[in-house]
């Protein structure tokens, strides 16, 4: 033995309690009989995969296995919202496949394992890190996608999203391979070190890569032609692990590369994610009104989104940083329960995916068009659901940093987006429902879906506890 | 000076053993010429003292990937004429954009950036390049590794469960059934007790001898 | 507990049963919803009652705090919080015990409607709003609530969504509303802009410092910050209490569906207005042209509404006008700076108002939802309750004197009187003038419906008896305080210091010391009520009634015909329905439909909806021939991307 000593496992103890129970899961799936039991174990491993972060829960920064990993707050917070998150896809998905009788344990597996890669991503350090936790991530969403396997529509949108991922994956480890050429280390900090000055041009080379491969990895424009498409093409609470959880890791992806790493070049890719944002804002929200299909919708609106994500991103300092974990992490409860929503409306043979399937939704069900009316206001960014604090902490910060005009933009842009939120409330409200039989919907899917829609307003009406807990993480105070 | 030799003959036969992948008509021959730019890349390797990399190289890519790949390619017996319908017309215009993300590449990266760095002192012939590389890879770079092997995993899990399928009234052998096999399962013994019947006596009318009936033949045990 | 506690479980309490019986009112059922909103408003009044003697009656000091931070920007925070005092907790009472009493009642009129649990829960949402609206301490969450109040009474009024009148009347309500608003918030900026706080306190501390501040609004003009504060939030005011010339959406508004809902307005939500400008008196002492401008505006609602109330012939129509009418007289109350005769007015107003709509109710009920006075009349004999009921009623809205009505509106007449303003030259012959015009529809109602000849269709007239005890025990109860309530309550509220510190009033504008000067105790009040020229108006105007529809009763059709101009100015309103509806309601159509053909038609349609398809069938027709052409494009489009991104940075950006 070489003179390495034994790495600490401590601060890594929920990734290896994640990959030991989806290793466990996945002999229980081969032999085991029922595909409930599988999704049991995969939630229970989420659990204690929690559990076990919460009890080690890091309060600084440890860098650990020869600073390939990191464990710091921020990477603490992150991961138990995926976790949490993770938690509601499982439900979902289960619902969703148990009601098609077609339940297969595949799902959670990948499902595990994509929730894995996440945290990997989370908690990279090393750009070698960063890829590997990128590909763990991506090959088990493109798998998941590609499940539904007698739909070409899925099969169509598993190649594309295969193939602009793997051209994505490759842009962004042709950058990374710049940026160790110009650096001669693969370590985040290493580079952050020697990138200070950030005059290399190889570096901004480099970069420009990088940010490409984040900005399809968050579907910001013009690198979000995948997303409509998967969106759609996928199943319901697979769009859902594509839409939610991993703008988390994808966040966090982008805050280890370009703060942590290319901080030198903060005046670069400022400049590029300003672009970026005011594309993404834009095209996201003016394509999203001539939308038919609700989840292609979403799916644009998830492009205005990542929009204004970047706008938190944009300043460069911890607030805004916060500001942007606050909304990554709003956005993906949002979107869970807007897809959630879908599940709920949909059934054996009816997707429920078209706008037009939530016409007189309220007379169908008060309770279920109630919901969806919080979720869509709150998307909308109108107060007091959290959507509102979410929009307004990353304008607060992209103001402070002075571009005013670019939160001028935003704002004039999002209230062109209340055009299709709210045409989805008047369709559920105010429009007589195609001959549709009153909604029943099982009570433990009720409940989650009333948990998940809820939990938008009552963050929205308490703010203070989260966007604390984003800023302390983040600023260490 | 040999050593240069050695390395521009192979890397030119790289750059065109590239280019030819994806321009020749077959793809049979594309990818035999994908073979060819591994074994000289494997070769620029071995130039380096990277000879564990290199014999990998060959080994998995050639090998494994490309024999693979090549498999495919001949069973699936893609027709390419449609596939390379739009390539003359798209032709022009991807030529250009390749042109000017050249061009910058090479205003960034050319020139000044390639200075010959002064070789290395070679290494002892003891040295042994796996040994270094299993040293780093199982203590250094241990994490990335396990992870890379979760990766394998799913690969292994998606292609499985994208391509295994149970459907129904499909026809296939057994082989572990067939050989777990007993004689009670497939052989069924009847005892059968020599009667007459009468009606056969009378000959014809056999239906109206109701008791016939009786006496049909017993299933043995 | 404390008051903070207390304040609390006030304002959750209906939320709670709003909850409940809104959305789980299948579950919990009609009974369930009934017994759970009463129970959620009988802990409001309850705890009201108990506030209210605490901060009114033994004077231990009232709340004034944060109860949670909502958020910050910057410097603001944006708080929940309560302010206790002695105004508020009058108004906690009157808002959570009239609310009660209609929760009570509607259990009777609504108990044949297939949206009772909807109705229940949408009136303990409005008691909810109201209170927030009078319990906040600082102006976001006056506007929180008044918008709440805004939206439940627009979901009230249309509550019977299938009736056209009732789709008209919640949108017009609506409309109206919004205009007022819109001068409300903009009033609360300019707050904002001159005080950089939204909180009460700190306003109104600041404010006296402020008072020579100036504000550039239009041009290079500066306009004297207090004027141009006041006059905004007056706006909002006029919207909310149908002050003249934003008031036509309240008649409307009875006319459409439920009295209860009809009755919820009147009684509780136009009393926010004026509770809004006595909460702001500290401001409106700043600024004599905004408390001239009040009077004004006032007077004119007072007079000109009452004189519709006598062409009308829907019996709820006339009680909406005279509300109307009383509300102006409250708004003079304001202008003069009596803001504790204008509260002491919307408290006896809020119970015979009450009293009033619930006796026409219940006359509606007996009659089999009839509301045309034209068809009523002699009444009493049947209905005997609420014919005792409603003349006391009557009594208290003309002012008779020892009725409650009597003392606040002679407090206010008397306090115009007094009042050294310019607008008091126009306010107190209109005042004046009103006594006797209320006295005239007020009686005229009376007599159409209680006595004279009975016109009562025969159908209805077999089934004539008297209401339920659950419509007629509010009644009784309201009667009771709608004769008592001014005795005990005259001589503290607007003579003594009942209000504490709540209401300010700068001394050259305190008008209501100088009616002070000669009060001698509510019983000598009440008896020089008798000699005082607001009487004898009122005797002439019930006098003038009672020949009219008793003793002659073809006369009236035959003034009609002679003054056919006036009687037709009366009946259409005075236009202003007919203007807002051609000049407004037109012209926006004609912009809109301008708008919708360039826009619209040419834009969106043209381009957006209709390119973007074509775009789709095209791509679709390319995809139907290549299969992966989209692929390509796909990819294609992130290459340039990625090309443009890294020209302009490397070339064109801040690197290069």
């Amino acid at each position: 033995m070489s003179g390495v000593a034994m790495p600490a496992f401590a601060p890594i103890a929920p990734e290896i309690v994640l990959a030991a129970a989806a290793c466990v899961v996945l002999v229980v799936e081969v032999y085991g009989r029922s595909t409930d039991l599988t999704y049991r174990l995969s939630q229970a491993s989420l659990v204690l995969t929690a559990l076990v972060l919460a009890l080690n829960f890091p309060e600084d920064a440890i860098v650990a296995f020869s600073g390939t990993f990191i464990a710091d707050p921020m990477a603490g917070v992150l991961k138990l919202a995926t976790l949490v998150i993770g938690w509601f896809l499982f439900f979902y998905l289960h619902a969703h496949l148990r009601a098609r009788s077609r339940a297969r344990g595949e799902h959670f597996i990948l499902g595990l394992f994509a929730l894995l890669g996440m945290m990997v991503l989370v908690s990279a350090a090393n750009l070698l890190t960063v890829y590997l936790g990128l590909e763990l991530l991506s090959l088990s969403l493109y798998a998941m996608v590609a499940l539904d396997r007698d739909s070409p529509v899925a099969a169509e949108a598993a190649m594309k999203y295969f193939v602009l991922g793997a051209l994505a994956s490759g842009m962004l480890l042709y950058g990374m391979s710049m940026v160790y050429g110009a650096t001669g280390t693969l370590e985040l900090a290493g580079i952050g070190a020697a990138a200070q000055d950030g005059t290399d041009l190889i570096l901004v080379l480099g970069l420009v890569f990088v940010v490409t491969g984040i900005a399809f990895k968050l579907g910001a424009a013009p690198f979000h032609m995948w997303i409509p498409d998967v969106y759609e093409g996928a199943e319901t609470p697979v769009t859902m692990f594509v839409g939610t959880a991993p703008k988390l890791a994808a966040f966090a992806m982008a805050v280890r590369l370009l703060a942590d790493g290319l901080w030198g070049l903060h005046g670069e890719w400022q400049d590029m994610l300003v672009v970026l944002a005011v594309l993404s804002i834009g095209i996201g929200n003016v394509i999203a009104i001539a939308q038919a299909n609700l989840k292609r919708m979403l799916a644009y609106s998830t492009i205005a989104h990542m929009g204004f994500l970047f706008l938190g991103i944009i300043p460069g300092t911890g607030e805004g940083f916060a500001a942007a974990m606050f909304y990554v992490i709003v956005y993906a409860v949002m979107a869970l329960g807007a897809f959630g929503m879908i599940v709920v409306l949909s059934r054996e043979g009816f997707e429920a995916d078209r706008i037009d399937d939530f016409r007189g939704l309220n007379e169908r069900s008060p309770w279920q068009a109630f919901l969806m009316l919080v979720l869509m206001l709150s998307m909308a960014g109108v107060p007091p659901f959290v959507g509102f604090w979410a929009k307004w902490s990353v304008l607060r910060e992209v103001v402070a940093a002075g571009f005013v005009w670019l939160a001028v933009v935003a704002v004039v842009f999002s209230v062109v987006g209340l055009f299709y939120y709210l045409r989805i409330v008047k369709l559920m409200y105010f429009d007589e429902p195609d001959d549709e039989p009153p909604l029943s919907v099982a009570s433990p899917l009720r409940l989650v879906i009333s948990v998940n829609a809820l939990s938008v307003l009552v963050v929205g009406l308490f703010p203070g506890a989260l966007l604390g807990w984003c800023l302390a993480a983040l600023t260490g105070g | 000076m040999f050593e240069q030799v050695v390395f521009y003959f192979f890397a030119a036969v790289l750059v065109v053993a590239g280019a030819l992948v994806i321009t020749v008509r077959n793809p049979v021959h594309a990818a035999l010429c994908l073979v060819l730019a591994f074994f000289t890349s494997a070769a620029i390797w071995l130039l380096l003292e990277a000879e564990f990399l290199a014999i990998a190289l060959v080994l998995v890519y050639v090998g494994a990937v490309m024999v693979l790949f090549l498999f495919v390619v001949m069973m699936l017996d893609v027709n390419l004429v449609p596939l390379r319908e739009g390539f003359i017309r798209y032709l022009p215009i991807g030529i250009g954009i390749a042109v000017v993300v050249l061009v910058e590449l090479v205003v960034v990266l050319g020139g000044d950036r390639f200075d010959l760095l002064p070789a290395p002192e070679p290494h002892p012939a003891d040295y042994s390049n796996t040994r270094e590389l299993g040293q780093v890879l199982y203590t250094v770079y241990v994490y990335p590794f396990e992870i890379a092997s979760l990766i394998l995993l799913v690969a292994i899990v998606a292609a499985i469960a994208l391509t295994l399928r149970r459907r129904e009234g499909r026809r296939g052998q057994r082989p572990e059934e067939q050989v777990r096999v007993r004689r009670a399962d497939r052989v069924r013994l009847v005892r059968m007790p020599a009667v007459r019947r009468e009606g056969l006596a009378e000959g014809g009318g056999g239906r109206a001898a109701a008791p016939g009936g009786e006496t049909a033949p017993e299933a043995g045990e | 507990m404390s008051l903070r506690t207390l304040s609390l479980l006030i304002v959750l309490a209906p939320l709670a049963g709003a909850v409940v019986a809104g959305l789980f009112g299948r579950f919990v059922g009609r009974t369930g919803a009934h017994s759970v909103t009463i129970a959620g408003v009988a802990v409001s009044t309850v705890l009201s009652f108990f506030v209210f003697k605490t901060v009114v009656l033994d004077g231990a000091g009232g709340f004034d705090g944060p109860v949670y931070v909502w958020g910050e920007a910057g410097d603001l925070r944006l708080e929940i919080g309560f302010l206790i005092d002695e105004l508020s907790a009058t108004m906690m009472l009157v808002v959570s015990f009239v609310s009660l009493m209609i929760h009570v009642y509607t259990i009777g009129y609504m108990a044949h409607d297939p949206g009772y649990q909807r109705f229940f829960s949408y009136i303990s949402l409005f008691t909810f709003s109201m209170l927030m609206l009078v319990m906040a301490n600082n102006f976001l969450q006056l506007f929180f609530g008044w918008e709440a109040v805004g939206v439940v009474s627009y979901l009230l009024i249309g509550f019977w969504f299938k009736r056209e009148s009732a789709i008209q009347a919640n949108l017009k309500a609506f409309l109206v509303n919004r205009v007022g608003d819109l001068g409300f918030l903009l009033g609360i900026a300019a707050v904002l802009l001159v005080f950089g706080t939204l909180d009460y306190a700190s306003v109104f501390e600041a404010a006296p410092g402020r008072s020579g501040a100036t504000l550039n609004v239009v041009g290079t003009a500066e306009w004297s910050a207090m004027t141009v504060i006041c006059l905004l939030l007056f706006v909002g005011a006029m919207g909310k209490s149908a002050q003249v010339p934003l008031h036509v959406w309240l008649p409307d508004s009875m006319e459409g569906p439920t009295p209860i809902s009809a009755l919820i307005h009147a009684a509780t939500m136009v009393t926010a207005g004026i509770f809004m400008v006595a909460r702001m008196s500290p401001l409106f002492e700043l600024s004599e042209v905004a408390l001239n401008v009040v009077m004004v505006i006032g007077a004119l609602t007072a007079f000109f509404m009452g004189l519709l109330g006598i062409v009308q012939h829907d019996i709820k129509r006339v009680v909406a006008y005279s509300t109307l009418s009383q509300l102006g007289y409250m708004t003079v109350a304001l202008g003069a700076s009596a803001y504790a005769a204008a509260v002491f007015h919307l408290g006896t107003h809020a119970f015979f108002k009450a009293l009033l709509f619930l006796g026409a109710g219940s006359v509606i009920i007996a009659l089999h939802h009839e509301q045309d006075m034209r068809r009523m009349g002699g009444l009493w004999r049947h209905m005997p309750i609420t014919w005792l009921c409603s003349a006391a009623g009557t009594l208290a809205l003309i002012g008779f004197p020892g009725f409650s009505g009597f003392f606040s509106k002679d407090g206010i007449i008397e306090a115009v009187r007094h009042s050294e303003l310019a607008g008091a030259w126009v306010a107190y012959p209109a005042v004046l003038l009103g006594v006797f015009i209320t006295a005239l529809y007020s009686f005229r109602m009376y007599f159409l419906v209680f006595h004279g000849e009975e016109r009562v269709d025969p159908h209805a007239r077999e089934h004539l008896r008297e209401s339920p005890l659950v419509v007629t025990g509010p009644l009784v109860v309201l009667a009771f305080f709608s004769v008592v309530i001014g005795w005990p309550w005259v001589e503290p509220i607007l003579f003594g210091d009942y209000f504490g510190g709540a209401i300010v009033v700068a001394p050259e504008h305190d008008v209501l010391a100088r009616v002070g000067e000669g009060f001698a105790g509510a019983g000598a009040f009440a008896t020089h009520g008798f000699a005082a020229l607001p009487f004898w108006l009122a005797a002439a105007g019930a006098a003038v009634a009672w020949y009219l529809y008793i003793r002659e009763p073809g006369l009236p059709a035959r003034i009609a015909e002679r003054f056919r101009g006036a009687y037709r100015l009366l009946v259409n309103k005075y236009g202003f329905d007919d203007f807002y509806g051609a000049f407004f309601a037109g012209g926006t159509r004609r912009v809109g439909g301008l708008l919708w053909r360039l826009g619209d038609v040419r834009v969106i349609d043209g381009w957006i909806v209709n390119g973007s398809a074509r775009a789709v069938g095209r791509i679709a027709s390319v995809i139907r021939h290549v299969q992966t052409g989209l692929l390509y494009h796909y990819a294609f489009a992130m290459i340039l991307g990625l090309l443009a991104l890294m020209t302009w940075l490397l070339y064109g950006g801040p690197a290069g």
